[in-house]
């Protein structure tokens, strides 16, 4: 499936304005100004957008907490700030500054977050069988790294998505890495997304550095599951060239990853710089576009900075708190 | 030979480790990344032990705990890592159901000898799965024993027993305790499980706590010291629970506040607080008094500094059964 000129435009902004915006949250938190911990996206950042990217407002998304979601929300539309303000624990954010790192925006059937990697996976059927149950055409876009893999209710999660054929697409950005261990020590095979097979559910791999790629493998698979075909899986391959979590030490097993591997990759596996290079060579985009794209990216994030900095920190009383944990 | 050496009191449970894995071949460690050392209790322990011994796993935690209780069946001794203890829920059928029942039920035949540790604890503006404390969960199901350690000499102490013990045990500690330093000797000693500590004496009100709290109440305890005579309990472990330290204690005193950081309802507190009823109201001048987590969700942002038990709620505590 291939994209039109204007889809490529918006995914290139897309995809700018979350990396100006992943730099943004580590200068917050370098500044103490963050609440919680902040797992960068550095350059693995071209797979959310893509996911984002051709959903419609009712269609069920987790995003993947690489970057804490920024790509995925942005590209399906959300109004940033209001998550930045929750990590920030304002009163502008989306949990009331109650969470940290959750993400809660139910209208845009963007629901939260958890701290236990894999809660997602059922989550996502639940979101496809009421999908069904509805009758409604909406689609699941269920995201996560290559390391949640590991847990058992993503298993459980696959085979109910087969079973009950749902519209669910599981969308794998692998990096490789898991926290400090590296994937291949974790999973026997090159490819996370070969587990879908078992459960008889195609699947595909895609390069994770180019933002098109993706964006047409999103495309193909969401296509798939509207057409009733039942679930699909997508793996992005991509890398982690930054520690997992910030200030977390970069190691995988006993061993320190290897520095100069990282750094290359950095230097030469930029999505933003390769999809600008497709964009010149296609002549969709000139030069002088491309550098007010991404100056419009950085300024961008530094109003949503002065945004929540404006916003008082939260602090509820504990009976205001007591108050809100059950509905009237 | 006592010099004064100090340890973390994440550098005390990784020497009990390297003490106790010298000792019995049969104990070795499973975890997610423990091999690079998501903590430092477990740095550099593959250098000595191997990959065989410290494993590293999958994101996994009902296979791992699982894996634990077989490799236990067949006669090995694991430590089960749970980074932070909130993690455990995904395997809450094997932790709270199964690990701690099984022998009971299959005709106390087969003991279960596993350690599982995580760290947990309200205070880091993390909320929720990073903070929860599991004992109130733990000691609710029996046959799990659980501890938690305030201070690096228990640290190191209270995990030999717990590697040494035949029953699954479920160690916990305070991440804002983590880099916490103290004195921690260089022998071989063991702290047994189910016995208390006076960490501070007094006389006017006892105040019973574990963990950072025990800290907390210390604090209170000094700054009060010209008014009220604070004694401090560190209760170490909660299964079993030394309860006859603690009416000692109650007898001297009558005065209880009990600080707890996990939620109010149910838990660690409350049953303590029954225990005192049945077994020493008529020591008690007062009624007890708890500080504890509110029953709400352990939240993050800036608020969690409300919820958690500070030494200003506790002095409140202790003024108000000291009137
Ligand atoms: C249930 C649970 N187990 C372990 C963790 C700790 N943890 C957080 S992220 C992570 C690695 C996840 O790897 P992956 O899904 O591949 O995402 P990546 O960081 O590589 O993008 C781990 C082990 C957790 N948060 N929850
Ligand atoms: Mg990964």
């Amino acid at each position: 499936m291939s994209l039109t000129n204007d889809q490529k435009i918006v995914l290139f902004r897309n995809l700018a304005r979350a990396m100006a915006l992943d730099r943004m949250m580590m200068r917050v938190i370098r500044a103490g100004k963050m609440v919680g911990f902040y797992h960068e996206g550095g350059i693995a950042l071209a797979p959310g957008i893509a996911a984002g990217a051709f959903l419609q407002k009712e269609d069920p998304m987790w995003p993947h907490y690489r970057a804490h979601g920024l790509a995925h929300m942005l590209s399906k539309g959300i109004d940033i700030k209001y998550y930045v303000a929750e990590h920030m624990g304002r009163e502008a954010g989306c949990c009331k500054g109650r969470s940290s790192f959750h993400m809660s925006f139910p209208e845009d059937h963007v629901f939260g977050f958890s701290g236990n990697i894999g809660a997602n996976f059922p989550l996502s059927v639940g979101y496809g069988f009421a999908a069904k149950y509805k009758q409604s055409g909406q689609v699941v876009m269920n995201c996560s790294g290559d390391g949640s893999y590991g847990e058992g209710r993503c298993h459980e999660a696959l085979l109910m998505s087969a079973n009950w054929k749902l519209p669910a697409v599981f969308w794998c950005e692998a990096n490789g890495m898991a926290q400090h261990s590296n994937v291949k020590d974790l999973f026997p095979g090159p490819n996370v997304s070969s587990l879908a097979a078992g459960f008889g559910i195609p699947s595909m791999v895609v390069d994770g550095q180019d933002l098109f790629a993706c964006a047409e493998a999103a495309l193909q698979a969401l296509a798939h599951v509207r057409q009733g075909n039942g679930p699909i899986f997508v793996e992005c391959k991509t890398y982690r060239v930054q520690e997992h979590s910030v200030g977390g030490v970069n190691y995988e097993g006993p061993n320190q990853r290897d520095p100069e591997l990282m750094a290359k990759w950095k230097e030469t596996l930029n999505p933003l710089a390769l999809a600008a290079a497709r964009l010149l060579a296609e002549k969709v985009l000139t030069q002088e576009d491309i550098d007010q794209i991404k100056a419009d990216a950085e300024r961008e994030a530094d109003e949503v900075e002065a945004f929540c900095e404006a916003s008082p920190k939260a602090l509820p009383s504990v009976a205001e708190m007591q108050a809100a944990v059950y509905t009237a | 030979m006592s010099s004064q050496r100090e340890l973390t009191l994440c550098e005390a449970i990784r020497e009990a480790y390297v003490e106790e894995m010298r000792r019995d071949e049969r104990v070795f460690m499973l975890g997610i990344s423990i091999q690079a050392g998501t903590f430092p209790h477990t740095k550099n322990l593959c250098e000595e032990f191997g990959t065989h011994r410290v494993v590293d796993t999958p994101l996994a935690e009902t296979g791992m705990a699982g894996c634990a209780m077989g490799a236990a069946q067949e006669g090995l001794r694991p430590i089960l890592d749970f980074m932070y203890a909130g993690f455990s829920y995904f395997a809450g059928s094997e932790v709270f159901l199964q690990m701690g029942q099984y022998h009971f039920l299959h005709g106390s035949q087969h003991p279960l000898p596993i350690v599982m540790v995580g760290t947990c604890g309200v205070g880091r503006r993390v909320g929720n799965e990073h903070a929860t404390l599991p004992y109130g969960m733990a000691i609710h199901h029996p046959g799990i024993k659980t501890c938690m350690p305030a201070t690096p000499y228990d640290a190191k102490g209270l995990m030999k027993a717990a590697i040494r013990d035949d029953n699954p045990v479920l160690f916990l500690w305070h991440t804002n305790l983590m880099m916490h330093k103290g004195y921690v000797p260089e022998e071989d000693y063991v702290v047994p499980l189910g016995v208390a500590d006076i960490k501070r004496e007094g006389s006017d009100v006892t105040i019973l706590a574990s963990g950072l709290q025990v800290h907390s109440a210390l604090k209170v305890a000094e700054k009060l010291k010209d008014e009220i005579s604070v004694e401090v309990v560190d209760a170490r472990s909660f299964e079993p629970f030394d309860r006859e330290s603690l009416l000692r204690s109650i007898e001297k005193t009558t005065r209880l506040v009990i600080v707890d950081e996990d939620f109010e309802r149910g838990g660690f507190a409350a049953e303590v607080s029954a225990q005192v009823m049945e077994h020493g109201y008529d020591l008690l001048d007062a009624p007890v008094r708890r500080v504890c987590h509110p029953n709400i969700p352990v939240p993050g942002g800036y608020i969690d500094v409300y919820t958690m038990p500070t030494s200003e709620r506790i002095e409140e505590a202790v003024r108000e059964v000291c009137r």
